[in-house]
């Protein structure tokens, strides 16, 4: 191998060969291109010219050079150039790639992968054997590490993805023990690892020796500010949420947005921040309301693509769970829209999911909040529990607290409560002051309508006033919480339903329960375990971080073990559901955190990754000796001049070749046109059906064949043309065929066609299905389509007595291949610019078909009435063609006789 | 005989020779088809003249003396008639197709100037056959002759005869016979004006149908090429072949004029016919000149 600087050549002798360069300088120069030979008759004339042209006896220097440049190229690339050589690489050392394939390397899985291909192509190219080794554990047990075809394990690193959980190398360790021990096993390897650069505990250095003791082992790192982050826990807050993230690599700064994804994938809230030059943990903030911050179903990190950057929340954050708790005995008796329940349910309808039931019920379904009113019992020892649990219990006065309040109040009550604006009271209804700054409700607005008329009063002592969260005017208390064990307990001190108060009937009442609901999101611990059962995947993070569905061979973890796993290969992260509950198993927990790779492993020689990767060139300068030798083919024709209607020349030619489709159709289209000028051709319109083409194509030929046999018109070959592009003023006829599928004409094409039938000429439209194209039933769907946009004057079924009954033949009816089809034609005989000639004719008998024949004369197509059948088409297409070209001259023929009597009688 | 032809020579010849039998069937469908065209496009020569056929009875004139007047049919009426007949006097006309070698050069997709001149002469003998003329191939079927057997002789030789420039030169002519030369008329104006006057001094008149391949009219080359004359010869070889195409218009411009000159002076009929138009508009234009009194 010979180098010079960053390049080097595997096959340093074929440049020798360049020594050659300066004789085939000489040889080109002599040999001029060849000239392009033509007979031509008036040689004498050119004789006479003046020679001033003069030959150029070599070829131009350009040329010589570019086809020296080309024969370098050859040389250069026969001696297989490589830039930045792999130096270190052995000449025939089996390789052994070990990737780690973790969450924590997904978000720059591509970059990994193509260093790992980079590698393993250079072996393939070397004839090495390989081995690919994966550090994540698979779901299924991997095959045994086996050295063998590097194409092998190129094709294996196509295929793989990147796992959801961690790299585990202590059991990577294993396996390549295994595999180096086994018989057969290579002595000595070289060990290229593209770690992920985290560390992961012992397996690190297991692995490391493992590899070490068979030969040299070099790791590459990612490079600096590209390491995995983390999402390790993200935490409700009041106002929107808290994510906090951690890095494994603690230098540089660098900036992170968090994005909060609602259950439809729409991004909720945003959140900025930047990890300060030596941290390794970051807090950001979003904001957002809380009815949005419900909504949150995931929050990841944006640009991190994997598993690790996404914490899933799944049933935590949506709408609280509300217990409605009935009356024992019922409550449905008297007037339900007048109870309690009723009011309360209306209020939290919108803002939670509401359970109405007794409490053991609601307590199974495990509610975030239980709402009592007054008729519920308050006395259950369970709600204790509940609040002690981290519940929120919401309770309404009424009549049966005002006499006796019982435990479970926010502040020792008086007993009988008070009345306003009776007719035996003082006092007018009051209404409720404006909340204060520090109180949940603070920024709703009091409503001014809302009166309330009794309440029940809390009992003043010291500790009074940092209990209560609403107050009416006159300062006594309407709302008061209490903290009870990581639950809230929280006491309207009205009812529930309008019969002390206006309250319920504003619309402050729906949004003061809802900020009192607020409360229930942040202290709700994960929900009991349920005795017995198992969480089952239902939804799965894939390596990058996005939500799919479940792999079936997932295990289910027991219920009373949830709070323990971990994600891994059996237990893949995602969202779990045991019943209707659902929760999240995250990759990532609190108090994760992730530390950069040892840069101590046994015998290791670390590299940065994406530095210094070995590019072969031979394949490249191949193509470009390719692409110039196409250049000069160019140029020589250009030289030659057989390069015709490409007017460039030299290294253009190339480029106009590449446009040479959009230069060709133009050019040639003013010769068509000029072509068909000069003869009279019929015209049929394309299609697309390469079949209906080929028939109208024969059937026109035909038509042209009998018009010629049998009258003075002398068509040329037919013409096919397409109406949106190609100029149809030449044809006096054009026969168009109709699909059902026929698409709509451009405005351009419609405007063409008009001008043609006003300029004279004849179309002549068939549906081919042998029915009444235009009568009765569906119309033709194609035809209507077709004639959207055409000016089409009115028409009538053709008559007896019509021209084009007449123009050659006698014909009474026009049939095709099929018989007893309607022709339409032009209504307004008289008055029309054309004298009465009609621009239109609208069949259905698929003329073409009885028309078309081949070179040789045979009919082309089966026809419904035999042979007499044909002839009569024929005769119609005869008679086409004479009324294509003479309008209604024959009739005037007609009037012939008359005109001879009355001359014979002057 | 050097040696006998190996039967491969032979049936190289064989084959070589039915296609240029097969060639003059080809072309007299053409002419016929184009004669027939044309034939619907002007209607014969349908005229009084001197003849034995019954044309049609006019009122006498001034000019027409005593001896003119139809007794039988003027004695029916108080007026004098005339009785005409039918234009019978068949006239001779001799068609001369160039047989030079250059007439077989041809654009790529285009008709030899050689066989289009044989179409167009031949689709002419068939209109003057019908009309009843005489015609004959100049200088190699001899005395013109009237009917399908001139025809068929005259296109035989339009079609497969040497056409030698020597029945022009030194032709065997009777005095006022019509003539037509298709060719090129590559030759110099002046070999041209020497030939044309010795005809029209032996009383001939006639048509000269110039056909021309379009290659040689637009000069459509480009880079280095080599001019091969047709005939064999030293060729020539440009190596820019588009910038000698300005002078070789202005030649060829300055030819086309020598000849219509030429054409004007001895009042011959000149018609230009390029290959890759219509040969119809071409017979047409011949039959015409023909019918107008030539």
């Amino acid at each position: 191998m010979l180098s010079l600087g960053p390049l080097a050549f595997a096959a340093p002798f074929a440049l020798a060969a360049l020594v050659a360069l300066p004789l085939l300088w000489m040889l080109l120069r002599a040999t001029p291109p060849a000239p392009r030979t033509v007979i031509f008759a008036p040689i004498r004339l050119l004789q006479r010219l003046a020679r001033t042209p003069e030959t150029p006896q070599s070829t131009p220097w350009w040329l010589v050079l570019l086809r020296l440049v080309l024969a370098a190229i050859i040389i250069l690339a026969l001696a297989r150039p490589v830039w930045q050589p792999d130096a270190g690489s052995g000449p025939a050392d089996p390789l052994l790639v070990i990737v780690d394939d973790g969450w924590t390397a997904a978000a720059a899985w591509p970059a990994a992968a193509a260093e790992a291909r980079s590698r393993l192509d250079a072996a393939r190219a070397d004839g090495r054997p390989a081995a690919l080794l994966f550090t994540a554990p698979a779901p299924r047990p991997p095959d045994t590490l086996r050295f063998g075809d590097a194409g092998d394990a190129v094709s294996r690193l196509e295929a793989h993805e990147p796992r959801a959980w961690a790299p585990d190398r202590a059991d990577a360790a294993q396996h390549l023990q295994a595999a180096l021990t086994a018989p057969g096993a290579p002595a000595r390897i070289e060990t290229i690892w593209i770690a992920d650069g985290v560390n992961w505990g012992e397996g690190d250095v297991a692995l490391a020796r493992a590899a070490l003791s068979h030969g040299r082992v070099r790791v590459l790192t990612p490079p600096p500010g590209a390491g995995p982050l983390g999402l390790t826990a993200v935490e409700a807050q009041p106002d929107g949420f808290a994510a906090l993230i951690t890095r494994a690599r603690s230098g540089g700064a660098r900036s992170v947005t968090v994005t909060a994804l609602g259950a439809d994938g729409r991004a909720l809230a945003r959140a900025e921040g930047a990890f300060a030059d030596g941290a390794r943990v970051l807090r950001l903030e979003g904001r957002l309301p809380l009815d949005l911050r419900n909504r949150i179903t995931r929050v990841q990190i944006d640009g991190e693509a994997s598993a690790g950057a996404v914490q899933v929340t799944g049933d935590r954050w949506r709408r609280p769970r509300v217990g409605l708790v009935e009356a024992e005995g019922g409550s449905g008796e008297g007037q339900p829209l007048l109870s309690d329940i009723h009011y309360a349910r209306q209020a939290l309808a919108g803002i939670s999911e509401i359970v109405v039931d007794d409490l053991d019920t609601i307590l199974e379904a495990e509610p975030s909040a239980l709402i009592l009113v007054d008729a519920a019992n308050a006395q259950d020892p369970r709600l204790d529990e509940f609040l002690q649990a981290g519940g929120l219990i919401v309770r309404f006065a009424g009549p049966r607290m005002a006499v006796r309040s019982g435990e479970l109040v926010p502040a020792p009550l008086r007993e009988g409560g008070r009345l306003f604006g009776g007719a035996m009271a003082w006092d007018a209804p009051q209404p409720i002051a404006p909340f204060a700054d520090d109180s949940p409700f603070a920024g709703l607005a009091a409503s001014s309508e809302a009166r309330v008329t009794r309440q029940v009063l809390a009992e003043p002592g010291p500790a009074l006033d940092a209990r209560v969260w609403a107050r009416l005017e006159d300062g006594t208390p309407l709302v008061t919480a209490d903290r009870r064990g990581d639950g809230w307990l929280v006491l309207f001190h009205v009812t529930a339903g309008p019969d002390w108060s206006s309250l319920p009937l504003s619309g402050l009442y729906p949004a003061m329960l809802e900020r009192v609901l607020a409360l229930s999101g942040g202290g709700t611990a994960q929900p009991a375990p349920a005795a017995g059962g198992a969480w089952r995947l239902e939804r799965m993070l894939d390596g990058a971080g996005a939500l799919t569905d479940p792999r079936a061979d997932a295990d289910p973890i027991p219920a009373d073990a949830f709070h323990l796993a971990r994600a891994g290969a059996r237990t893949p992260p995602g969202v779990y559901a045991i019943g209707a509950a659902s929760a999240p198993l995250n990759v990532m927990r609190p108090g994760d955190e992730l530390a950069p790779l040892a840069r101590d492993l046994p015998g290791a020689v670390y590299q940065t990754r994406g530095q210094g990767r070995e590019l072969r060139l031979t394949g490249a300068l191949l193509a470009l000796a390719l692409l110039i030798l196409a250049v000069d083919a160019l140029i020589a024709l250009a030289l030659s001049g057989r390069l015709p209607r490409l007017p460039v020349r030299g290294a253009a030619a190339a480029l106009a070749l590449a446009f040479g489709a959009s230069l060709a159709t133009s050019a040639p289209a003013d010769a068509d046109d000029a072509a068909n000028a000069l003869e009279v051709r019929f015209a049929y319109v394309l299609t697309g059906d390469s079949r209906i083409d080929a028939i109208s194509r024969a059937g026109l030929e035909g038509v042209s064949r009998e018009a010629r046999r049998r009258s003075a018109v002398e068509p040329a070959a037919p013409q096919g043309i397409n109406m949106e592009t190609d100029e149809i003023l030449f044809f006096p006829l054009v026969y168009w065929p109709l699909t059902p599928d026929a698409p709509a004409l451009s405005a351009e094409a419609a405007a063409r066609v008009s001008a043609y039938l006003q300029g004279g000429g004849l179309i002549v439209f068939d549906t081919r299905d042998g029915r009444s194209s235009a009568g009765l039933g569906e119309p033709h769907p194609g035809l209507l389509r077709t004639l959207e946009r055409i000016n089409v004057p009115p028409l009538e079924r053709i008559g007896r007595d019509h021209v084009l009954g007449k123009t050659f033949y006698l014909l009474s009816d026009f049939p095709g291949r099929y018989a007893g089809g309607e022709v339409w034609v032009e209504a307004s005989r008289d008055g029309s610019a054309r004298d009465g000639v009609s621009g239109l004719i609208i069949g259905s008998a698929d003329w073409a078909s009885a028309w078309a024949v081949d070179e040789t004369g045979r009919a082309l197509a089966p026809v419904e009435g035999g042979e007499r059948q044909r002839e009569l088409a024929n005769r119609f297409g005869v008679n086409l063609a004479m009324y294509a070209l003479t309008g209604n001259y024959k009739e005037d023929q007609v009037h012939v006789p008359a005109i001879l009597q009355r001359l014979g009688r002057q | 005989m050097a040696a006998t032809p190996s039967p491969r020579t032979h049936d190289r010849l064989r084959r070589a020779a039915a296609r240029a039998a097969s060639r003059f069937p080809a072309l007299l469908a053409e002419a016929e088809r184009i004669a027939a065209t044309v034939a619907f496009g002007a209607h014969g020569r349908r005229r009084a003249g001197p003849g034995e056929t019954f044309w049609e009875y006019r009122r006498h004139r001034g000019e027409d003396g005593a001896r003119a007047v139809d007794w039988r049919r003027s004695a029916r009426g108080d007026q004098l008639f005339v009785r005409e007949t039918e234009w019978e006097a068949a006239n001779a006309v001799y068609l001369w197709r160039d047989g030079s070698a250059g007439m077989t050069a041809h654009s790529a997709g285009l008709a030899p100037k050689r066989d289009r001149a044989a179409v167009c002469l031949m689709a002419c003998a068939s209109l003057l056959a019908r009309g009843g003329e005489r015609i004959a191939a100049l200088g190699e079927t001899g005395r013109a002759r009237a009917g399908q057997a001139g025809l068929e002789l005259t296109g035989r030789a339009l079609a497969d005869g040497p056409g030698a420039a020597s029945s022009v030169e030194a032709p065997d002519l009777p005095r006022h016979a019509r003539l037509v030369l298709a060719s090129d008329f590559l030759d110099p104006p002046e070999t041209w004006a020497r030939r044309v006057a010795a005809l029209s001094a032996a009383g001939a008149r006639g048509v000269m149908l110039r056909i021309i391949d379009p290659a040689e009219e637009d000069f459509p080359f480009a880079g280095r090429t080599r001019f091969d004359p047709a005939g064999g010869g030293q060729p020539l070889v440009l190596g820019k072949a588009e910038a000698a195409r300005a002078g070789y218009g202005a030649l060829w411009a300055q030819h086309g004029a020598a000849l219509g000159d030429l054409a004007r002076r001895t009042g011959w009929t000149l018609i230009t016919h390029r290959t890759d138009r219509p040969a119809g508009a071409a017979v047409l234009a011949l039959y015409q000149a023909l019918d107008g009194g030539v």
